[in-house]
Formats: C-alpha cells, sequence, structure tokens
C-alpha cells in the first residue's frame, strides 16, 4: 500500500485488500462483541452471574470497534464535519480550502499517532495488564496504528484534490 | 489563544474533520498548560473503560438492519390497519411509525428514506396536498430521539454523567407531546378532508399482524425491559440485536447474507465516528475543565442573564443555531460540557436538560438553510431544498411550540422520575 490508486480504473488492488481487511476485521470484532454480550445476557438470566473476563474484554472490544469503524471512516471520507463555507466558494478556493483541511487532519492525526505510541511504549515498560495477567499494550496498540492509518489516508488522498472533477471515483 | 480558536473554527467551517478540530484544540491546550501530550490518548483510551458504550455500535448496527429489512414497510401496514380508518389517520401513521422508527434507529436520516418513500406516495394518493405532505414526511423523520432506545440521549447521559434510564423515562411524556402537536396539527389541516383512508377491517388488522409478528415483541420487550428496569441499556442492545439478526436474517430472509459486510461496515463507520469524537472530546474537556473555561463561561453569561427564563430562552437560540449548523452527536460532545455548569448555575436540572437538548436538535435537523433532513428529504423525493423549506415551515413553528412547552413546563420530564 505504498501510493493511491490511479484516478480511472476504480479501485487498485492496494484499495480493494485494505478495504477488504477493514471489513474482515470489524465484522470479527463486531461479532465477538455480540456474542459475548448475549452470553452475558444469558449467563446472568440463567445462572445469575456472568463470565468474570467479559466485561472487560466487551470494553476493550468497543474501543476497537470505535477505532477501526475511525480507520474505515476516513477511507469512505465520511469523518462528521461541519462544511458550512466550502460548498458556497467557488472551485479553486474550494479545492484549496480542501488540501488545507485535509493537510492539517494529517498533521494533527500524525502527531495523535506520534503520542498514542509513546502511551503505548509506556504501557509496555511498565507492564501494564488487562483481563487478570495479559499484557495491554498489544491491545492498546490499534490506537496509533488507527491514527497513523488515519494520518496516512489523508496525506494519500492529496491528489484526489489536483485532478480535474469528472465525478465517480472521489469520495463522497 | 482567542487567534488559535478561530484558526480552529475556521477550519472547521471549511470542512475539516470535527474528530481533528478538537484534538487539535486538546493538544494545544495541555502542551500550553505544559502537561506531556501522552495525556490525549490516555483520555482517548478512557473508551474503553466507559462500560455503557456497548450499547451504541450494538444498536447502532441492528438499527442498520432494520433499516435494510422490510420492516419499515410493515410497520406501516400495521399502523395503517389499526387507526388508518380514523379521519385523517394516515397522517397520524405517519407521525406514529416516524417515531416508532427512528428511537430504533437512531434517527441519521434513515427514517425519512426508509419510512417516507413509503408514505410520501400513500399521502398524496389518499388527497393530502403535496406541499403538505412533504412537510409532514420531512418533519416527522426527526422525531422519535426522545423515547429509548435513542442514542443520542444515551450519549447525553455518557457525557454528563446522569442516568439514562431516568432521561429515558424523561423523555416518554414530551417525546408524545411533540407528536401529539404534529398529530394535532395534521388533523386541523385537513379538517376539509376527512375521508378515511379505507373502512377498518378485522382481516386486514389480522394479516398485518401476522405478518409482522415476529417483529412486534421486539419494542415490547426491549422498551419494556428498559422501562421496567428489567435489562441494563446494554443488555437491551444485547437482545435486540440478537433478536433483529435471528428476525431479519433467518426468519424473513430478507437481508442476504451477503449484504452483511457492507452493513457492518457502514453502521461500524457511523460508530468509529461517534466514538472517535468522543473519546476525543474526553480529553478536550478534561482541559477545558483544567483551564476553567466552564467557569470563564458562567462569569460572561451571569453577567448579561439574570434569571432562569432568560437563560432558557437563550439557550433554545444558542441550541437551534447549534443543530442547523452540526449533526447530533458533535454538538452534544461539544456543547454539553460546556453547558451544564452554567446550566447548574441556572437551577436546570441536568435531566430536564437532557431532554430540552434532544428536543431542540430534532428541530435543528429541520431548520433552513442547512438542516440536515431537509437535504436528505430533497435528494429522497426529488425536489427543491427550497420547496421542503417552503413545505417544512408550519410544522417547524409548531414543534416549535412543544419545545417552548417542554423547556418551560419541567413537570413534563420531570414528573415521573423517583428522586
Amino acid at each position: 500500500m505504498s501510493e493511491a490508486a490511479p484516478a480511472d480504473d476504480g479501485p487498485g488492488p492496494a484499495e480493494r485488500l485494505g478495504r477488504w481487511i477493514e471489513n474482515a476485521l470489524l465484522a470479527l470484532v463486531l461479532f465477538a462483541m455480540i456474542g459475548i454480550a448475549a452470553a452475558q445476557v444469558l449467563l446472568r438470566g440463567v445462572l445469575g452471574g456472568g463470565l468474570a473476563w467479559a466485561d472487560e474484554a466487551l470494553r476493550l472490544l468497543v474501543l476497537w470497534s470505535a477505532m477501526l469503524g475511525a480507520i474505515a471512516a476516513s477511507r469512505d471520507n465520511v469523518h462528521l464535519r461541519i462544511d458550512l463555507l466550502s460548498r458556497f466558494l467557488p472551485e479553486t478556493s474550494r479545492r484549496l480550502a480542501a488540501v488545507l483541511v485535509d493537510v492539517f487532519a494529517a498533521v494533527i492525526s500524525g502527531v495523535l499517532a506520534w503520542y498514542s505510541w509513546r502511551f503505548v511504549a509506556g504501557s509496555r515498560e511498565f507492564e501494564d495488564v488487562v483481563l487478570r495477567d495479559w499484557p495491554a499494550w498489544p491491545f492498546q496498540a490499534i490506537l496509533p496504528t488507527a491514527f497513523a492509518l488515519i494520518a496516512y489516508r489523508y496525506v494519500a488522498d492529496l491528489p484526489r484534490h489536483f485532478r480535474p472533477r469528472t465525478g465517480g471515483s472521489g469520495g463522497r | 489563544m482567542i487567534l488559535t480558536s478561530l484558526v480552529l473554527v475556521l477550519l472547521a467551517v471549511l470542512g475539516a474533520p470535527l474528530f481533528a478540530i478538537i484534538g487539535a484544540g486538546a493538544l494545544l491546550g495541555f502542551s500550553r498548560a505544559g502537561v506531556d501530550l501522552t495525556a490525549v490518548p490516555i483520555e482517548i483510551y478512557g473508551i474503553a473503560e466507559t462500560p455503557i458504550l456497548l450499547a451504541i455500535p450494538l444498536f447502532t448496527f441492528a438499527g442498520y438492519i432494520l433499516g435494510e429489512s422490510r420492516a419499515a414497510a410493515r410497520l406501516v401496514r400495521l399502523s395503517s390497519a389499526l387507526i388508518g380508518w380514523l379521519p385523517g389517520g394516515l397522517a397520524m401513521v405517519a407521525v406514529a411509525t416516524c417515531s416508532l422508527f427512528t428511537a430504533f434507529t437512531g434517527g441519521s436520516g434513515v427514517t425519512i428514506i426508509a419510512i417516507g418513500a413509503l408514505l410520501f406516495p400513500a399521502l398524496v394518493q389518499a388527497g393530502y396536498s403535496e406541499r403538505f405532505t412533504l412537510g409532514l414526511v420531512t418533519s416527522s423523520g426527526s422525531l422519535g430521539l426522545l423515547f429509548a432506545p435513542s442514542l443520542p440521549l444515551i450519549i447525553y447521559g455518557i457525557i454528563a454523567e446522569v442516568s439514562i434510564d431516568s432521561l429515558f423515562v424523561a423523555g416518554i411524556v414530551p417525546g408524545i407531546l411533540m407528536m401529539l402537536c404534529l398529530a394535532a396539527f395534521c388533523l386541523w389541516r385537513n379538517r376539509a378532508n376527512r375521508r378515511p383512508l379505507a373502512e377498518f377491517s378485522w382481516r386486514e388488522v389480522r394479516v398485518a399482524i401476522r405478518e409482522s409478528i415476529w417483529e412486534l415483541p421486539l419494542p415490547v420487550v426491549v422498551l419494556g425491559g428498559i422501562y421496567s428496569g428489567f435489562f441494563a441499556v446494554s443488555e437491551a442492545a444485547a437482545v435486540t440485536v440478537v433478536y433483529v439478526l435471528v428476525v431479519e436474517l433467518l426468519i424473513y430472509r430478507e437481508v442476504p447474507l451477503r449484504r452483511l459486510p457492507v452493513i457492518v461496515r457502514n453502521s461500524m463507520v457511523l460508530v468509529g465516528g461517534i466514538l472517535l469524537i468522543l473519546g476525543i472530546s474526553l480529553a478536550s474537556t478534561n482541559y477545558m475543565i483544567d483551564a476553567q473555561v466552564p467557569q470563564q463561561l458562567i462569569e460572561i453569561v451571569t453577567r448579561y442573564v439574570s434569571d432562569q427564563t432568560s437563560f432558557l430562552l437563550l439557550l433554545i437560540c444558542f441550541l437551534l443555531l447549534i443543530g442547523c449548523i452540526l449533526h447530533i452527536f458533535s454538538a452534544l460532545v461539544l456543547v454539553v460540557p460546556l453547558m451544564l455548569p452554567v446550566a447548574a448555575r441556572y437551577g436546570v436540572n441536568p435531566v430536564h436538560l437532557g431532554i430540552i437538548f434532544v428536543a431542540t436538535m430534532e428541530l435543528g435537523y429541520l431548520l433552513p438553510p442547512i438542516g440536515l433532513n431537509l437535504y436528505i428529504a430533497s435528494y429522497r423525493f426529488n425536489r427543491p431544498v427550497l420547496d421542503v423549506c417552503i413545505a417544512t415551515l408550519p410544522f417547524i413553528l409548531i414543534l416549535f411550540v412543544a419545545v417552548l412547552l417542554i423547556t418551560f413546563v419541567p413537570a413534563l420530564s420531570l414528573a415521573f422520575i423517583q428522586k
């Protein structure tokens, strides 16, 4: 996944593979969440008590679904935004504004990725644990990974703003 | 400080993603205060320390599945059979079905697309004017956010740290009030067209019930479970999602399995968007509290606003403005942490505040020039946005009256809450 797919002939193989991996992970995390949550409800109803590890596992899965969803949201270019002004701007300024905000988003995501990485490194050093005795850092590593991928996405999508608008391949 | 805020606001209106705006604010704030910036990801990691958040992906996914199935069509058929024979009945069908459907699907415009599309031709055929129909369908699309298991109420509860169960109970009467206001308006506007849609027929009722027999227990189980306190909110979410999966995928088989990856992705993209800004705003809120921003805000507001009534009026105006430029989820995470302490200063109950907030934001969805529902309706029904605006205007006024009542009669929200 080194460069953005060419504009005209649809998503390239890297794009398709990335999307496939995202979908697979999202489904995996979501259905794990559903399964464990449903099991908890059943066990509480039947036995009056659930699995000890389930609540913490569910919370970690929620974090993962949030960050994976955020990665997918930046690929689909559907992050929540206000976007009040740009639709009233003329074409050239609109493109300039789009470049400006994407560079800004990339920089902030990059900074967040860096400090998330420092957070994870610190957690590894102090040997924080989750789920009784598992090291916490692999679970936390989704944070820097997600922000790095989001930053990458905003950089990789920059050329899109310089292409003539033919409709179709751009984001929504 | 002021310059940075201005730059961030400018970037936001130019279309920068909100998580980057809030993140930049948090990073700059912490670095200015000399706090190590790993504080920001540590706050975001707070997503994994808030158990109730589990309800958000589960309810969202269930809502998306319902949106893909023909549940909306069955709901419309059943309620037409039950109340369609009343004079003006079809309009009331619209109000009732939209509310129920929005409560379960989270009100992201799904209602207009799924139910509006069914009702629009039916209403026009039944002799309602096209402009009236357009306004009704557009404005009903945001009703129902005050009923369980509405996501905005859940998120408000998380941010404001008030009991979500109380919020659900508090939302019942105001939610019904908004529905009644719209229904009464429909009756009055169409007093000339009292021709009932169809004769009441037991046969049709039976067929409609048999058709939706598998879905009927869902609102009963979920709403009953939540309102009675039998289920915690996240347990209700788990039950809903399993139930919906079994019914729509295995029994009705209307959602083909190969559609599932797309539905998973679309719903999780929304969840990611919401939770990301929620997580980052945990950091920015903490910074703002450290920097005593709420106190400064209180000082400024109390200088100009002396009593609760004028504060509430000001609040509604402010929320309407916010409601037409921000999506309800962004508005919740951005505005609620700042608004809470100020409102508390004027003696506004936080549960009541949540109801005011969501009710006003429902209205904000409809406000020209940028209310989201106007654009969804314009796109869906293929009418110019201006037409939709004009058609929706009388409905906006009616709902505004309802919002005023909800705001200035706190008992509507608070009467049934155990102290």
